[in-house]
């Protein structure tokens, strides 16, 4: 029977070429510390990208995520000495909770509200996290995350730590790539593209939004979790919208609505954010430059004009003849 | 027995009313048409059942029950369905993905593991449908590459997915030739077996020659009702809409 | 971004005037705190205006209005310290920000319109590094200091109180800005033209004016307000490549606030937000921000869009 095709179904190689290429990466990249950023960023962009990519929502006060899950999981630690497990699961927690209640807020609104709202709101917890120094750390952050131990292996090992971030990075990967083929995936999108007609062919397009709202936090309550035990650390700036500023970059870089942009994109800004360091001290005016640079010339990032490339061809082999139509947008 | 009823509707908009004590029932299985000059509230009025527009006054019933105040992503699943007079498709998606999102909503949105692509009984109605609407050669075809009328033919699609028991259908000739209004006639003229039909629009041919019953409209009130001969030859509404044209 | 360095305040250094050390707080040191919440006020409008005319008019969010508040203030001390003249530099380091904003707008946001809504926003997320990252290296990571002219040193006397000089001058000047804008705005053709595409974009742009010309000029207009605010701040807080950063996301909040598109709105929430943080910082230092950003979300959970704002 006639089964719908997509895009996505094509380039699925793109998930499972991921595994192999990621494996090997500790050992290409300088030092594998540098690599293991790449993950919990490419994490933290993956989950940022189903909002903005998929939903169509640009979130300012993504930080908030990334802050509850590494607090949350730091905090668990250090304050309650809790099981790791325990430590992660309750960042991830925390992330979720935060995420029903600034994404029920501030989806009351759209576009540039919506943005601010949840800007808004990162900056109110980026205050509490700063004021409440006995409790936070202050802007000396919280230090002291103990050691944390799986399976016998030590995570102050850098490899280690690797695999540890590799193994959740593959799982979240995969669920979004399955999500993204679900019916709740095809709701996003329809939401996306048109948000009126969504809800006349009887979407609940609130739900659907607080909902992708939500599981984008789970994705940055993870990663802010797992940068808590990478640094064994939690620095205050983890809330800051700058934070927010740099998972923006690394999603329009590496391809909004994609399934390989997030992963790219990382790799791209903290390869950038080392090398060009060693170069130059102003590493910032390269960044600035390079987001300028694509937003006007590779508006869909580096994977999405792959993509765009081979959907044209695509487009253009499924074309009638008689219709005269041509190919693109 | 009444598909639809409204009970004496409402809508104004600050100091203009635009719908105006609006009493309207249709039978099961009748076409019916709305008529009216611009400005008659036509729209409005489909937007107020629709859910879209609160109305400021009065109730709707669908297959006896109190629709009024429901969203309008409930009122579809109750079983209405609606088109656009201009074109409200997905634009960046393919004709399949856009009728199969129609039928999608119908059946399931909060599944986070079910390939869709497996969803055989949906994907069997989608193409069922496209193949009534002459859509089928185009269904990977990017929606926004459509020429107009098929575009037309595609809002349709769309509406009929969510399998509705009443289709509202706003001027589905909108910017069509008069090669593509047949075409359409034909349509509407097949899919209106087992299914209620209300539409708004301006073509008078067309109107004339499917419709059971037609509502004429003016300014926000209803000005006759009645099957195509009657309103033909009514006075007042051919004083006020269609100039002594027969 | 470079934070800012451990232990330092990440809000305005403007805004540490007095912190709740004083106690009891005396009728003098509250009236104080009113009067400088509206010379910060002032500046709020400005920024806000500017911000919101841009919106109003092209529905783009310019993020880098922090940047060329920074950049307006940098080219007021530059010039000053080849002129000399604090009045003339007053004018022409502004003009020669709203420049580089009409440069901005031709070659960047331009080629924008018709693409994603958000577009034009993430590139002046972009061009912030970029101005933030130039200052820093024409005139160091330290910032510079500025200090207030003679003419305009000390207190005046109002009689029941003394008050800084210039702070009672960034007052005046912000109300006499606020006035040839609205007087811009409403009794100009130029001004027509902003009102009714601020209104209906579209429809605007169906009348044959040449609206691509008046979005230029505004947001000239716009920056060139923004750069005024830095260069009449600059005496009072001295200057760091950052300065512009906090002030930006204050400046939606006022937007958003006050309504986006609105001038009235700008002015009666720029002056709000001023003595907001004013007073929250006599009993509760730097919590000032904190105090607007929930103000702003309940004002846009009540409102459909700010006080004057229209959904």
């Amino acid at each position: 029977m006639n089964r719908p095709t997509e895009i996505s179904q094509k380039l699925d190689w793109q998930f499972w070429i991921s595994i192999p290429i990621l494996a090997i990466l500790p050992f290409v990249f300088p030092y594998t510390a540098l690599a293991t950023n790449v993950l919990i960023f490419g994490l933290f962009a993956t989950g940022f990208n189903i909002l903005l990519g998929y939903t169509g929502q640009l979130s300012f006060g993504h930080a908030s995520f990334y802050g509850l899950g590494a607090y949350g999981t730091g905090l668990l630690l250090v304050k309650l000495k809790a099981p790791l497990w325990l430590g992660m699961l309750g960042g991830v927690g925390a992330a979720v909770l935060g995420g029903l209640i600034i994404g029920y807020l501030a989806l009351k609104r759209s576009d540039v509200y919506f943005s601010l709202l949840t800007l808004a709101f990162s900056q109110v917890l980026y205050f509490l996290a700063f004021q409440w120094r006995g409790f936070t750390g202050g802007d000396d952050g919280l230090r002291g995350v103990p050691v944390a131990h799986v399976f016998g292996l030590d995570l102050s090992e850098p490899l280690n730590m690797y695999y540890f971030c590799f193994v959740f990075f593959i799982i979240m990967s995969y669920f979004a790539r399955i999500l993204l083929r679900a019916p709740f995936g095809k709701a996003i999108r329809a939401v996306k593209e048109n948000e009126d007609r969504a809800i006349t062919i009887g979407f609940n397009a609130q739900r659907v939004k607080l909902i992708s709202f939500i599981i984008s936090g789970i994705y940055g309550g993870l990663a802010g979790s797992l940068f808590c035990l990478h640094l064994r650390f939690v620095p205050v700036d983890v809330f800051h919208w700058m934070t927010n500023g740099e998972v923006v970059f690394i999603s329009i870089i590496g391809g909004v609505g994609t399934y390989f942009g997030p992963i790219v994109g990382a790799i791209v800004f903290l390869l950038l954010h080392d090398i060009v360091q060693l170069i130059m001290t102003r590493w910032e005016l390269v960044v600035g430059g390079v987001l300028v640079l694509f937003i006007l010339f590779f508006n869909r990032g580096i994977v999405g004009y792959i993509e765009g490339a081979i959907t044209s061809y695509r487009e253009r082999k499924a074309l009638i003849p008689q219709s005269g139509q041509t190919g693109g947008r | 027995m009444n598909i639809i009823e409204t009970k004496e509707l409402t809508k104004s908009f600050g100091g203009l009313v635009a719908v105006d004590n609006v009493n309207f029932q249709v039978e099961k299985g009748e076409l019916r048409a709305v008529i009216g000059p611009n400005g008659a509230g036509k729209t409005t009025f489909f937007n107020v059942i629709a859910g879209r527009l609160p109305p400021t006054k009065g109730e709707i019933w669908f297959k006896g029950e109190n629709i009024t105040h429901l969203p309008p992503y409930v009122i579809t699943k109750k079983g209405i369905g609606r088109s656009f007079q201009i074109t409200n498709i997905f634009p960046k998606l393919t004709v399949f993905e856009n009728v199969r999102l129609a039928a999608q909503a119908m059946e399931v949105t909060f599944n986070f593991w079910k390939d869709v692509t497996y969803l055989d009984d949906i994907n069997r109605r989608v193409t069922e449908i496209l193949e009534r609407l002459k859509l089928i050669d185009y269904k990977d075809i990017r929606a926004s590459n459509l020429p107009h009328g098929l575009q037309r033919h595609l809002e349709i699609g769309i509406a009929l997915a969510s399998h509705p028991e009443l289709l509202l259908l706003d001027e589905p000739t909108a910017g069509m030739t008069e090669e593509e209004t047949e075409g359409m006639m034909e349509l509407i003229n097949e899919i209106s077996k087992g299914l209620t039909i209300v539409l708004v629009e301006h073509d008078m041919k067309f109107v004339m020659s499917v419709s059971k019953n037609i509502t004429v409209l003016h300014d926000g009130r209803v000005l006759a009702e009645g099957p195509p001969n009657e309103i033909r030859n009514n006075e007042e509404v051919q004083r006020v809409y269609l100039g002594k044209q027969k | 971004m470079n934070r800012p360095e451990r232990g330092r305040s990440p809000f305005p250094a403007d805004l540490e005037i007095l912190s709740g050390e004083v106690i009891p707080i005396s009728t003098e040191v509250l009236l104080l705190q009113l009067f400088i919440g509206l010379s910060l006020g002032s500046i709020y409008v400005m920024m806000a205006s500017g911000l919101s005319l841009i919106f109003g008019l092209m529905r783009v969010v310019n993020f880098a209005h922090g940047s060329f508040y920074m950049l307006g203030a940098y080219a007021f001390v530059f010039t000053l310290s080849l002129l000399g003249n604090f009045w003339i530099c007053l004018i022409i380091g502004p003009i020669i920000v709203g420049l580089l904003g009409i440069f901005v707008e031709w070659s960047g946001i331009r080629p924008l319109y018709g693409t994603e809504e958000y577009n034009p926003l993430l590139l002046t997320l972009g061009l912030n590094y970029i101005f933030v990252d130039i200052i820093r290296i024409l005139f160091g990571l330290g910032g510079i200091g500025s200090s207030v002219p003679e003419a305009l040193d000390g207190m005046v006397n109002l009689g029941f109180m003394m008050f800084p000089k210039y702070r009672f001058f960034m007052i005046v000047a912000g109300a006499v800005v606020v006035i040839l804008v609205w007087l811009f705005i409403n009794k100009t053709n130029i001004g027509m033209v902003v009102r009714a595409g601020t209104k209906d974009n579209e429809m605007v742009q169906m009348l044959g004016i040449n609206i691509k010309l008046v979005w230029r000029l505004i947001f000239g207009l716009g920056i060139a307000l923004a750069a005024l605010s830095g260069a009449l701040i600059a005496p009072i807080t001295g200057l760091v490549p950052e300065m512009g950063m906090f002030m930006v996301i204050e400046a939606f909040v006022v937007v958003v606030i006050g309504g986006m598109g609105s001038f009235m709105g700008s002015i009666v929430a720029g002056i709000l937000v001023g003595e907001v943080i004013a007073i929250t910082n006599l009993f509760f230092a730097q919590a000032g921000t904190v105090v607007i950003f929930v103000l702003m979300v309940i004002v846009l959970l009540a409102t459909k869009a700010g006080l004057f704002g229209e959904g």
